[in-house]
């Protein structure tokens, strides 16, 4: 008996231990300490961890206060900042893609920062590329402040050239689309060799879209310009490539996710010449077992104006009163030259000031011409013009659009098909648009 | 076949009637309470705060219109009627009941084929069921990326085996027709273990002296399999079914990782619809709305087992 009423004593001492200890541990704050430096960011690699916590470090030594940052998979990011947005949990400052931007801003998620920049006769908005800006605002006023940007271009296996006995691309000169071609079916060879790849996604299509001279949306109508000629001389230009002269890998998966890799991918080993791709992908084309470089990309109708992408840092709505003034003061700080200089001497993508520009160094020899680019010295671009309901316009798109190039249907079928749901989506963002004016 | 076993004949002792508690007595029985809610706590805390509660808040969620930034809306039941011309919700649901009905039934089939040849005796039993359960051990993420491989049309692995029996392998995943049946094909082979050990369990619980006398009066094998196997497995056939279909009305993992829902819509599910109406177009209103339908589909289906397993499912040997 005594030992039975022991046992259970014990057992019940352990239960109450128990809800004790999840008592004790549910009220321990987990957050950090009032004060601190709290920012968001994407981090798929442990090159991208190194990249952020000299980031970190940066801060600390600049504002001397701690700095507390939380990186999460680039896939998973903006699910995360959705939870974190919405519970409060955030940091002080977000990271932001952006093609997200709109849809944030649009949304009341993130804050203007018009008064701040106003406010502050310190902070030189003029020393961010035009196209950063562009696509760090929304309904006419500034939501986010950039870290990056860069035309896409066009990465040239220089090897496989020579060795076709195909000069190398002008450095300079756009390619014009029919020489492009021949180049890429000249290459092209039935012994698994490649002229060309690209992911078949919206994301890699607009830039041929914008050489064109069409567009996904037009600010001004409530219909997307996808069905004008021009946008569809475009698609019919790459659904050519793949289908009819055959001068891409065969496409083995449809999910967009995997699509970019699997482009670079198919680069990395070597058996294509042209991939189509923005400057954010030299440090991994770096490992490359051939010798390589980077040219504009190809001119069509309109010129070589692919598009521009970025990305930023903006300061959810949330943060108010004496956080908000922390929250400028390290949004300035991450996107500071100095820090901008780390970001581009680790070698991850073109830095959005021009005043960090000379760290974004070669190889490869004419990485410079991102930045003649981004000026209008050399060729052109276009800043990635989205609506805020990108990611559904992506997925209607990604779903539809690949059975092109696939052959399965004809360019017109597909475009016919998706047009009723994109001008849906089209007037939907109007609507968010009006609502946000 | 009704038998009485030693087991049913040696009932637990009777109780004999009791009087209000008193004294001593009262405070043991009350004490030990206590401690059966302390014990119990733990779990009824985790099923109320992440079961019940996000249940009841899709619930109150689904009448409201809210984009998760903004403060939401009541909009009583406009969501649920959004539901009805709704195209791709119609066909997310065709979908995942395609995946449904294919799936369990080819599960089952494969798990009983597999718990028969294991109950035969062999040698190594252990190894063999070891290495059959692994697929459902491993992670589906994992697995889908590696049948992705698998799959690919012009050098992967099924269709190279296809093209050495001069077969001209399909598209698979990048095919209309074929993306559905490789997701089922890859969650029959990553699901089949733990069917396959519910029944082994099952199998290994029929008495020895039910076939001894089925061998006595001159049954087949197949007659002792349909008149003995059969109707002493069905409570693992049916709680084995139950389970298939709720997790494969909640079809997500591999839909996402091996066809992001594509070609076009013929593999979007309705849960992945559900994930992308709430957290890719921020639309948690709706979102709460189309699970709130899911839910109500899967109660009612297992409801229906409920009923159909009085008939069916044998408890008594």
């Amino acid at each position: 008996m005594s030992s039975s009423f022991s046992r259970r004593a014990l057992l019940k001492g352990a239960a109450l231990g128990g809800l004790a200890t999840t008592g004790a541990l549910s009220g321990c704050s987990s957050g950090p300490p009032p004060g601190t430096a709290t920012w968001s960011m994407w981090s798929s690699s442990p090159e991208e961890n190194r990249v952020w916590a000299d980031f970190g470090r940066y801060v600390e030594r600049r504002m001397h206060i701690r700095s507390a940052s939380t990186l999460t998979p680039s896939d998973g990011y903006p699910t995360k900042l959705d939870l974190q947005l919405v519970s409060g949990t955030a940091g002080m400052v977000t990271a932001l893609n952006g093609w997200l931007i709109p849809t944030y801003a649009s949304r009341g998620a993130h804050r203007p920062l018009d008064d701040l920049i106003a406010a502050d006769p310190d902070f030189d908005l003029d020393d961010f590329y035009p196209a950063i800006r562009s696509i760090s605002s929304f309904a006419g006023h500034t939501y986010a402040i950039g870290f990056d940007v860069a035309p896409t271009v066009l990465y040239y296996n220089r090897t496989l050239l020579e060795r076709n006995g195909v000069d190398p691309p002008s450095p300079t000169e756009p390619m014009s689309w029919d020489t492009f071609r021949e180049l890429a079916i000249e290459l092209s060879k039935p012994e698994d060799q490649y002229g060309f790849t690209c992911a078949p996604t919206i994301d890699d299509l607009v830039s041929w879209i914008y050489c064109a001279g069409g567009d996904v949306l037009d600010g001004d109508r409530d219909t997307s310009p996808l069905d004008a000629p021009e946008a569809l001389q475009a698609i019919h230009y790459v659904v050519d490539l793949y289908v009819k002269d055959r001068v891409t890998p065969p496409i083995d998966n449809l999910v967009a996710q995997n699509a970019s890799g699997a482009s670079l991918a198919n680069f990395l080993q070597g058996n294509v010449a042209f991939m189509q791709n923005g400057p954010w992908q030299v440090l991994n084309v770096r490992k490359a077992p051939f010798t390589w470089d980077i040219v504009p990309f190809p001119a069509g109708p309109a010129g070589s104006t692919p598009r521009v992408s970025g990305s930023s840092f903006a300061i959810p709505s949330g943060v108010k009163d004496d956080d908000l003034d922390l929250a400028w003061r390290l949004l300035k700080t991450l996107t500071s030259t100095g820090a901008l200089n780390i970001y581009a001497r680790a070698g991850r993508n073109n830095p959005a000031r021009l005043s960090a520009a000379s760290a974004f160094e070669p190889p490869p020899a004419n990485l410079g011409i991102v930045q003649r680019i981004l000026k209008g010295d050399v060729a052109g671009g276009h800043p990635f013009n989205v609506t805020t309901n990108w990611n559904r316009v992506r997925l209607l798109l990604g779903q539809d659009l690949p059975r092109a190039f696939l052959g399965q249907v004809s360019v017109r079928d597909a475009i016919d098909g998706v047009m009723p749901r994109l001008n849906a989506l089209m007037r939907q963002h109007r609507d968010a648009v009006r609502q946000a004016t | 076949m009704a038998v009485e076993t030693p087991a049913a004949a040696t009932a637990a002792p009777r109780r004999t009637p009791r009087g209000p508690l008193r004294g001593p007595r009262f405070w043991r029985r009350g004490s030990e309470t206590l401690a059966a809610w302390l014990f119990l706590l733990p779990s009824l805390a985790g099923f109320l705060v992440f079961t019940a509660g996000p249940v009841v808040a899709a619930g109150v969620i689904s009448l409201l219109d809210w984009n998760l930034f903004s403060p939401p809306h009541f909009i009583g039941l406009d969501n649920f009627a959004r539901l009805g011309p709704d195209p791709t919700f119609w066909s997310a649901l065709g979908n995942t009941a395609y995946f449904t009905f294919v799936s369990v039934p080819l599960t089952l089939l494969v798990s009983l084929g597999l718990a028969v040849l294991l109950n035969q005796g062999l040698r190594r039993m252990a190894v063999f069921r070891s290495l059959l359960l692994l697929p459902y051990a491993t992670i589906t993420v994992a697995v889908a990326f590696v049948w992705v491989w698998l799959y690919i049309p012009h050098d992967g692995l099924i269709n190279a085996v296809l093209g050495g029996f001069g077969i001209d392998g399909p598209a698979w995943l990048i095919s209309d027709d074929w993306a559905m049946p490789a997701l089922i094909l890859m969650s029959v082979w990553k699901s089949f273990g733990f069917g396959m050990v519910i029944f082994l369990a099952g199998l290994q619980a029929i008495p020895q002296q039910l076939y001894e006398a089925a061998r006595v009066d001159g049954a087949s094998p197949w007659r002792t399999f349909r008149a003995v196997t059969l109707p002493l497995l069905s409570p693992s056939v049916f709680f084995t079914v139950v389970t298939s279909i709720i997790g494969s009305f909640q079809v997500f993992d591999q839909a996402l990782v091996m066809t992001d829902g594509g070609p076009g819509s013929s593999t979007t599910t309705l849960v992945m619809y559900i994930y992308r109406t709430g957290f890719q177009n921020y639309e948690q209103g709706y979102a709460a709305a189309q699970s709130m339908v899911l839910f109500a589909f899967i109660v009612v289906i297992t409801a229906a087992q409920f009923l159909l397993q009085r008939r069916l499912v044998h408890y008594d040997i």
